[in-house]
């Protein structure tokens, strides 16, 4: 139930405020349909008992000259020296009120009694004219019969007309309602979009930075808090953007600096007499500058220039396992069909490369394929190793973790290329499964969604 | 010794110029070692200088403006030396005219192979290579994108190749419509020349034809040639 309410609360800012302001109106609209309603019923009341009271009062006073009036043939008032039994259903609230007037002008009845009945005289020219004109039905017409006791045992008794039109207060207030939701709801749902306009704005760009390390600044619009709010974000876009940037320019730097070294090293193992200690320089050489790579291009993870592009994931991790093969490294591609999805190609390579790399180095054979699935591709490499502990798992993918305890590696490798393919995969959406199979070795697979 | 290759190598960093120098005179070069811009202009004008080895990063003028210099001046082929593996620069690097690039830090033999692959051409009057400058080759619904590495087909579904696949394409799709034996894949695609039993050619054709043939074992784009090699049956247009 609570779930239903909460699914029809708009979430939005303008909604809720929209929503909040028309209860709001609904409410005081009710407190003054109430309010309206008894001040109404008051006045009718008024209405139909002061003529019956005037009659009374009037003829009260001339009573000692010791005539009645009457008109059209129906005594309006008579007297009478016993309690009268009044026809009809009985009006306290009647009564109240002609005491109240009473009161006013200064007689103190001692006992007051109303009723309410049919009064079918014969209809006036009026009031067939009337009908003629509204052929709606109307209610039978009603009397308010009053009878005060002056002296004790002494009744005078009137009566007057009551009013039996019911106002069409229902239909008035759902109007009044609705011209108020108009001129008090529209302004509101237009403020309420300028406001919404530029923190969605804002909300984009934040996730859009969020996603790929650069937006747009957002245009300054909207009303002053808002405005703020802007200008503080597009300053903090802009600081961000200079220190990504000075960070970027950094890393070039550092490795432009560690780089040239290296090639002076490169080139003067060529004068290495030896042929298999150069060919091991040359090695370690190419592995440094393959760690130097790893390490700039974790850093620069989440910030990539290379767009999105539709890529058949088979035709790549073939290309890539060929590389392999071409070098004489134990990889084989299993033949998978073809599955196309919007990837960054050559950050996808190089993924897929250090899994590889990992998996003949620890597994002693890569092989690897691509199956489609639900939602998802996977690219999967598994190897023949010994695979990782289950309870150790998770550790495999932080940056600069090596597992010596059940891997050994006599090599160097600063554990980045996990690390790596897990921020190339984020990058994708994506995400690296590690899972030891039951035929023993290990199965890394790149989880990309399609 | 006048046909001994006059190289010119430009290197601010005397620790790689040095050893370079040395290395290329002992395969086989002349070669005259700058460490600046300004003295490589000199020197172009001075001597008459076969192939240019140039570093991008240098203080003062840097690597890609005198590229440019030479090309607007002379047809001398330039290697160029990088240390960034930055696509821009090695983008750039082409656009200048490099006819060819070397990540540092690189094997000096790969270099002297690249250096000896454009002494060949130039000996042979091929035309410049319109190879890598990161151009985009259209044929038969594939385009060849050189900067990716790639192939992309009529529904725009990039296709990846493997190195050797790329370069085969690519030696293909910058001769269309001309027999290329094996011995000339191979030169052109790894600067070596094949044994009498070297099948890998015929590998790498049979892959790229799986890429690329609508019916492989009938193929209608990269066809055998009998008794000369394979050719590629389509008009390429470069994008």
């Amino acid at each position: 139930m609570s779930g239903v309410v909460r699914r029809l609360i708009p979430k939005s800012l303008a909604g809720q405020v929209v929503l909040v302001v028309a209860l709001a109106l609904f409410v005081a609209q009710a407190i003054n349909f109430a309010l309206l309603m008894r001040e109404r019923n008051r006045m009718l009341l008024t209405a139909a008992t002061a003529p019956a009271v005037a009659r009374i009062v009037d003829s009260l006073d001339r009573r000692d000259e010791g005539r009645t009036r009457q008109r059209g043939g129906i005594a309006r008032v008579r007297f009478q020296s016993s309690t009268p039994v009044l026809v009809g259903k009985a009006r306290p609230d009647a009564e109240r009120r002609a005491a109240d007037i009473l009161q006013d002008i200064g007689i103190t009845p001692l006992r007051i009694l109303a009723a309410e009945d049919a009064d079918n005289p014969v209809p006036g020219r009026w009031r067939r004219l009337r009908e003629r004109i509204d052929p709606e039905r109307r209610p039978p017409p009603r009397r308010l019969t009053l009878a005060v006791e002056y002296q004790p045992g002494q009744w005078v008794i009137a009566q007057s007309r009551m009013t039996t039109t019911i106002p069409r207060l229902n239909v008035w207030l759902v109007g009044q309602t609705l011209i108020l939701y108009v001129i008090v709801l529209l302004p509101l749902l237009l403020i309420g979009r300028r406001l919404a306009r530029p923190l969605k704005d804002l909300t984009v760009t934040a996730r859009q930075f969020a996603t790929t390390g650069t937006a747009d600044s957002v245009a300054e619009r909207g009303p002053g808090d808002v405005r703020d709010l802007t200008m503080a974000f597009n300053a903090m876009r802009a600081r961000l953007l200079a220190m990504l940037d000075e960070k970027d320019r950094m890393l070039g730097a550092i490795g432009h600096d560690l780089r040239t070294p290296l090639a002076s090293l490169r080139v003067r193992t060529e004068s290495v007499e030896d042929d298999a200690e150069r060919a091991r320089m040359a090695d370690t050489i190419e592995e440094m500058n393959r760690m130097l790579d790893d390490i700039l291009s974790l850093a620069r993870a989440g910030r990539s220039s290379e767009p999105v592009v539709k890529t058949d994931l088979a035709a790549l991790a073939d290309a890539v396992v060929e590389d392999f093969v071409e070098l004489g490294s134990p990889v084989a591609m299993i033949d998978s069909p073809r599955a196309v999805a919007a990837v960054r190609p050559q950050l996808l390579r190089r993924a897929l490369r250090n899994l590889i790399e990992n998996a003949v180095v620890y597994g002693h054979r890569a092989h690897v394929s691509v199956v489609p699935g639900d939602g998802v591709i996977r690219l999967c490499v598994c190897d023949e190793g010994p695979g990782i502990a289950e309870d150790r798992m998770d550790e495999m993918t932080q940056a600069f973790t090596r597992l010596e305890g059940s891997r050994n590696r006599e090599t160097g490798g600063a554990g980045l290329g996990l690390a790596l393919v897990r921020a190339i995969m984020a990058e994708h959406n994506g995400r690296l499964d590690l899972a030891n199979r039951p035929e023993g070795g290990l199965e890394a697979s790149l989880v990309l969604p399609v | 010794m006048t046909d001994r290759p006059h190289l010119l190598l430009v290197d601010d960093e005397r620790s790689i110029r040095e050893p370079l120098a040395q290395y290329l005179q002992r395969n086989g070069f002349r070669v005259t070692a700058v460490e600046n811009a300004r003295e490589a202009r000199i020197r172009l004008t001075a001597n008459a200088i076969d192939l240019v080895v140039l570093d991008i990063m240098m203080p003062g003028e840097d690597g890609l403006s005198l590229c440019r210099h030479i090309r607007e001046t002379s047809d001398t082929p330039v290697i160029l030396l990088t240390a960034r593996s930055e696509e821009t620069d090695r983008i750039v690097g082409l656009e200048m005219g490099a006819d060819d690039y070397v990540l540092k830090p690189f094997s000096p033999r790969e270099l002297v192979a690249r250096i000896k692959v454009i002494f060949r051409r130039v000996a042979t009057g091929g035309q410049r290579v319109a190879a890598i400058d990161g151009a985009s080759y259209a044929f038969s619904g594939w385009v060849l994108k050189s900067q990716e590495r790639m192939l992309v087909d009529s529904e725009g579904v990039s296709v990846p190749l493997s190195t050797a696949e790329y370069n085969l394409m690519l030696a293909f799709v910058t001769r269309p419509n001309h027999v290329l034996s094996r011995d000339q894949l191979l030169d052109i695609t790894q600067g070596r020349e094949a044994n009498a039993f070297d099948r890998a050619i015929d590998n790498q054709i049979s892959r790229l034809r799986k890429k690329i043939e609508a019916d492989p074992k009938n193929p209608a784009l990269i066809k055998t040639v009998w008794g000369g090699g394979y050719t590629l049956a389509s008009d390429v247009r470069k994008l």
